[in-house]
Order: structure tokens, then sequence, then C-alpha cells
């Protein structure tokens, strides 16, 4: 006999229907807790993938760069053997206050042929005036081969205006971050100059506008070439600060970093490291929404917990005279965990609808928001494990809410019942 | 002892109850039950006629003694044991007709059938009909229990507790509630079931009206059968 015209199951959905405005209510609990489910956690969710996806994208999956600050051991420590010794090096200063990647040409010549690695690019980079007639602003410039930074950050899909590739063949092209250009007011063909610590100043002309979506870099990087870099800084062909590489498979980062810090012995930073905090934050915020979202799921859980217990007390004679009939304590445990599990069932995916449809609603307003990231229309995720996974949390909150009533309901004394009749 | 000659039987059936004081409410009761026999048991009130009842209905498994039913001894039986022998063994008639409200009629009787499930759907519809037809309740089938009076509820009880052929149906004062006519009624059917399909039955009383049309009366006092 199948389990839908099982008597267990037909006395569950009785008690249901004839306790229809109750059900509704207890349902609806569910439906609201899990379209909240969907659409919080869905927004915040799919705002953090945007924005590791776009800091990834902006993000060296490692980066060779000397790090004049990292602390050294002292030569008396390393030539110390003596473990008790307790030793005292003040005032210790960097060996080489110059950032500068020494031997970089050939360092990145051996990465190349690296079989994990897609792209190497060089880099020279540092703190810059950009000033356009009266205007000013102060940013970062990027000293970059534009065709080798362009393999592994995919810059020209981020072009808002001009050709990516202009600042190859223009002697002294800048491409301006979309918010550093605003600041300035500069527009393609402008000429402005960009000066360095070193009092360097330069000449440019804007051949390009590009935006990544991070704010922070959109309003203070500018892109110029690599020798134009080398100028600013007063430095020969050689010098750069950093190697930027793009691997194959982006989750080998760390090991690959480990493995070229000990070869060459420059610091090694996998993108993982780099955007550290930004990923402690998305901790916390995901903490403090699923807390919420699963308070408001514990309380629907209190309204099946409720619908249960009144149906329990209003049908103690029913329970009771299907023990006398022979049901089962098991059996009548069934009975009150289908229909908390059929409110699960069904609240849930009326939950699942409207949480997909207020995610298809306010995604396809236009919010133009420019905040930590720039972004036109709010982005969700919609995936289907996300749903699964909603759908499936709201599930076993309603077992648990369902679990207790029906332990209950399956101790009832038949003869207690019958007695007091 | 013939023992195959009792469908029923308890030894030295004892019950305690502790709450609110030590009480002894059954005292070493032996009754024994042939196949096909009406049996009544009366007292007055408060001589532990519903206490004893359940004990035999299986419900209540606190007491001392053995009860048999068909031979197999009940006092070893586990619940889940006990649920099932009450399923296909035993049928029931309380003195308030508990139907399950919202269902029909057909309905409150098919439940202990389906739950059984010795048959299928289709099957056990024409039996609970056949059943129903004999007691004359054919036409209130499709009605909501809850929509018929309280003598045809009961009528319809004894249906319910009918329908899986039982080895023996315990009534724990069914007329109790109903009317004189009705009361009649209900063990008119009761006598009908016993003459034409020999079924064993033993009914609660304190009607010495009606519990002298059954077989035998088992007389209670202060929880001792009285000789
Ligand atoms: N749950 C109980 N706890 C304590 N005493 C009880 C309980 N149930 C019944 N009794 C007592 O057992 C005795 C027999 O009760 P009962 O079997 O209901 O009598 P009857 O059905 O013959 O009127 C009475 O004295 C009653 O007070
Ligand atoms: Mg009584």
């Amino acid at each position: 006999m199948s389990f839908f015209k099982s008597p267990v199951f037909r006395i569950a959905m009785t008690h249901l229907v004839s306790k229809k405005r109750q059900t509704i209510v207890a349902m609806l609990g569910v439906t609201f807790g899990i379209a909240i489910f969907i659409f919080q956690a869905g927004l915040m969710s799919g705002f953090q993938s945007t924005f590791i996806e776009e800091t990834v994208n902006t993000t060296a999956n490692v980066r060779i760069y000397n790090d004049v600050q990292e602390v050294r051991q002292s030569i008396l420590e390393m030539s110390n053997t003596n473990k008790n010794a307790w030793i005292v090096v003040r005032n210790q200063k960097p060996k080489d206050e110059d950032p500068k990647v020494k031997d970089g040409k050939q360092i990145m010549d051996l990465i190349e042929k690296d079989p994990e690695v897609l792209g190497v690019s060089p880099f020279i980079g540092t703190q810059s005036l950009f000033r356009l007639g009266l205007a000013q602003a102060s940013g970062r410039v990027s000293g970059v081969n534009i065709e080798k930074e362009n393999a592994i950050f995919d810059l020209e899909k981020y072009m808002t205006e001009g050709n990516l590739l202009d600042l190859e063949t223009s002697p002294n092209g800048i491409i301006l971050g979309e918010g550093l250009a605003k600041k300035l007011g500069a527009k393609i063909g402008d000429n402005m100059t960009v000066t360095s610590p070193k009092g360097v100043a330069l000449d440019m002309r804007v051949t390009g506008i590009h935006k990544s979506g991070i704010t922070e870099l959109d309003n203070a990087r500018a892109f110029i070439n690599i020798h134009n870099g080398q100028k600013l800084l007063g430095v020969d062909g050689s010098y750069i600060t950093d190697i930027n590489i793009k691997l194959k498979d982006i989750n080998t980062a760390e090991t690959i970093a480990k493995h070229y810090h000990d070869k060459f012995g420059f610091k090694a930073q996998d993108w993982k490291a780099a955007n550290e905090n930004i990923f402690s934050v998305f901790k916390i915020q995901n903490l403090v929404t699923y807390l919420i979202i699963i308070s408001i799921l514990i309380v629907s859980g209190f309204g099946i917990f409720n619908i249960l217990m009144m149906i329990i007390y209003e049908k103690m004679p029913d329970i009771a005279i299907l023990k006398a009939t022979g049901f089962k304590d098991k059996d009548i445990k069934i009975i009150f965990l289908i229909e908390s599990l059929m409110i699960g069932i069904f609240g849930g995916l009326l939950g699942l609808l409207i949480g997909f449809l207020m995610q298809k609603i306010v995604g396809s307003i236009r919010m133009d928001i420019n905040g930590f990231v720039s972004m036109k229309y709010l982005k969700f995720n919609s995936s289907p494990g996300f749903f699964i996974f909603a759908y499936c949390f709201g599930l076993i909150v309603t077992a648990l809410a369902g679990y207790i009533p029906a332990r209950k309901a399956a101790k009832v004394d038949a003869i207690d019942i019958i007695r007091s009749k | 002892m013939s023992k195959e000659n009792y469908i029923f039987e308890t030894k030295n059936l004892s019950k305690f109850f502790r709450d609110p004081v030590d009480f002894q409410a059954l005292k070493n009761v032996d009754i024994s039950i042939k196949r096909g026999e009406f049996v009544s048991i009366i007292g007055s009130s408060g001589s532990g006629k519903s206490t004893l009842l359940y004990v035999l209905s299986t419900l209540d498994t606190d007491y001392e003694g053995q009860i048999f039913l068909d031979g197999e001894d009940l006092s070893k039986k586990t619940k889940n044991q006990l649920a099932e022998i009450r399923n296909a063994k035993i049928g029931f008639v309380f003195q308030f007709h508990y139907l399950l409200p919202e269902f029909t009629v057909l309905e409150n009787v098919m439940l202990p059938a389906l739950k059984l499930a010795k048959y299928p759907e289709p099957e056990i519809k024409k039996r609970a009909m056949e059943k129903l037809e004999m007691l004359g309740l054919a036409d209130q089938a499709d009605k909501r229990a809850n929509k018929l009076s309280g003598g045809q509820q009961q009528r319809v009880a004894i249906v319910r507790a009918l329908i899986n052929d039982p080895d023996i149906i315990f009534g724990d004062e069914p007329t109790g509630n109903l009317d004189s006519k009705n009361a009649q009624n209900v063990f008119d059917t009761f006598k009908e079931l016993k003459e034409k399909f020999g079924q064993t039955i033993l009914v609660v009383t304190h009607d010495m009206a009606l519990a002298a049309q059954t077989d035998r009366s088992i007389r209670l006092h202060d929880g001792e059968v009285v000789k």
C-alpha cells in the first residue's frame, strides 16, 4: 500500500485540513523564513561573490615583490647556537630600502617556463600626483606592459572608454581609473601631468578610462607604460617592483607562492593571503546574517510547535481511540511528524518561490550602486544549491519543531483519556 | 485444565494504584470465557469494572498475574506486540462513542482494517459495507461520523470493533450514555452477533435488566469476583 494511502497519512492530512486557518498561518511562518533566507542570504552571498570575483580578478594569483618591511633574522641570531641565550638587536634597519626585485627579468623567464603558469607580467608602481589644469588628485601609477597585464587581469573587459592597446603605441599614454578621471575631469585626449615622489614629472595624454568595479581602486589607479614608470622613479630599464603571475589553477596559488619564495628569496603572496582581511570581514557578515535568518526560522518553528500542540490537545480522544484500535506509539508519532513536515514542505516551497520572485524583482531594478563595489543591479546568489540548502534547512527546523509535540502525542496514555471522558 | 475451551482467561489478576494512596483495585481475579459466550461484568460504581476491562484490553499493562487470549500469554508481550494484538484480535466499544469526527462512518470503520492491511483497500471497503449493512447502517456510510445520533454512533463503533473479525469484543458500559430504547438496540446487536456469528463478547454494565440478557454475569465487589 502506498504511503499516501496509509491511514496515518490520511489522518495527518485530515487534521491539517480541519484546522485550515492555523495550518496556513504556520505554513506562512515557514514561507516567510525561507523567503527571507533566499532574499537576504542570496543578496549577501551574491554581493560577496561579486566582490570576491572582482577582487580576485584584480589581484594576481601570485605576486612576487620585495617586502622591505619583512622582519629578518639578524646575523647574530643566525650565528647563535645556544638556545638558552637571549639576544637583543635594537634598531634593526631594513637591509635594503629599495623595493627592487633584483634580476626580475631572469626570474620572469624562469617562471614563464613553469607549466603551471599561464602568464607573467612585470610591474613598477609608485605613488603619484596627477594634475590636469587646476585639478589635482593623488593615486598610484602602475607601470606595466599592457599586453602582458591584460593577459593576466583581462583589463580590456573593464575599459569604459578608449582602447587598451593604445597605451602600447602612444609614447606617453595613460589609462585612468574611472573615479580618478572624474576627480580630474579628464577625457580621452586630454593632456595631464604625473609627478612622482622622486620629483620627476611626465606629461601624459589620456588614452583610456578603466573601471574595475572596485571603487577604491578606480578612484586612485592609473596605468602607464612600464618605461614611463621607470622614468618616473628615475631607475633603469631592468628595474621592476613586482612580478604578477596568473596560474592555470588558482587553488595551487598558495603552494606555488611558497615554492617561489623559497626559490627566489622574495616575498611571494598568493591571492588569498592578499585579500585575507576582506574574507574575514565577510565571515563576520555571514555569521550575523545567518544568525538573523536562523532566528526567523526558529520563530516559524514555534509556529509549527504551537499548532501541533493545539491539534494534539484537541485530538486526545482520537489518539486514545487510535491506540485502542491497535495503532502503535510510533504510528501516532508519525502522524504528527507528517503534519509538521507537510507544513514545512509546502510552506518552504512557497517560500522558495516568493524568495525567488523577490530576487528577480529587486534584481531587475536599476540601482547604480557605487559603494564598496559599483554595480548597476543587485546581484543575488540564485544557484540551485543555494535554494536546496535553504529548503533543507527549513525542513530540518520544521522536523525539529514537530518532533517534540509528536513525541508527546505518542506518549499519551489512552486510559487516562478514556477514563476522564 | 481444559484451557483449549477458553478463548479468554485471567489468572490471579491484581492491580494496584499507588497514587494518590496505595490501593488494590483488582484482587486475584480469575475469569474464563468460552468461545462464543456473551458475558457481562456487573458491580457497583467503583468496584473495579472499568479497571478490569482496561487491563483485559491490554491498554493497561501495569498489573500482576496473567491474561491469556486464545492460549497466548499477553503478560509477556511488548507494547508493540500488544498493539498488533489489539488491532487484529480485540474489538473495543467505549461508553462514549469515540469515532474520529472528521472521517465518514465508512472511513471510521475501515481504519483498523487499513492499519492491519490484511486485505487490499477495495476488499476492506466491501467488508466494511457488509458489516454496516448487517447493523442497518449502510445508508449512513458516507455521512460524517459526528452527524449521527448517539445510538447510531455507538453501533458504528461496534461495526468498527468487528471489522478485523476479533476473537473477543470488550465493551465498557457501551450503553451507559444511551436512552433505554437505544441501549436495548445496542444489546440486541450484541446478541445477534453472538447468535449469528458466534462472536465472543464481554461487556461491563450496571444495568441489571441488560445484564440479565447475557449468557452469564460476573459480579465484582471491591475488586474481587463474587462467587
Ligand atoms: N488512575 C487511578 N488512580 C487511582 N485510583 C483509581 C484510578 N482509576 C480508578 N481508580 C480507583 O479504582 C477503583 C475502581 O475504579 P473503576 O474501575 O473505574 O470502577 P467502576 O468502573 O467499577 O466504577 C475506584 O475506587 C477508583 O477510584
Ligand atoms: Mg467504570
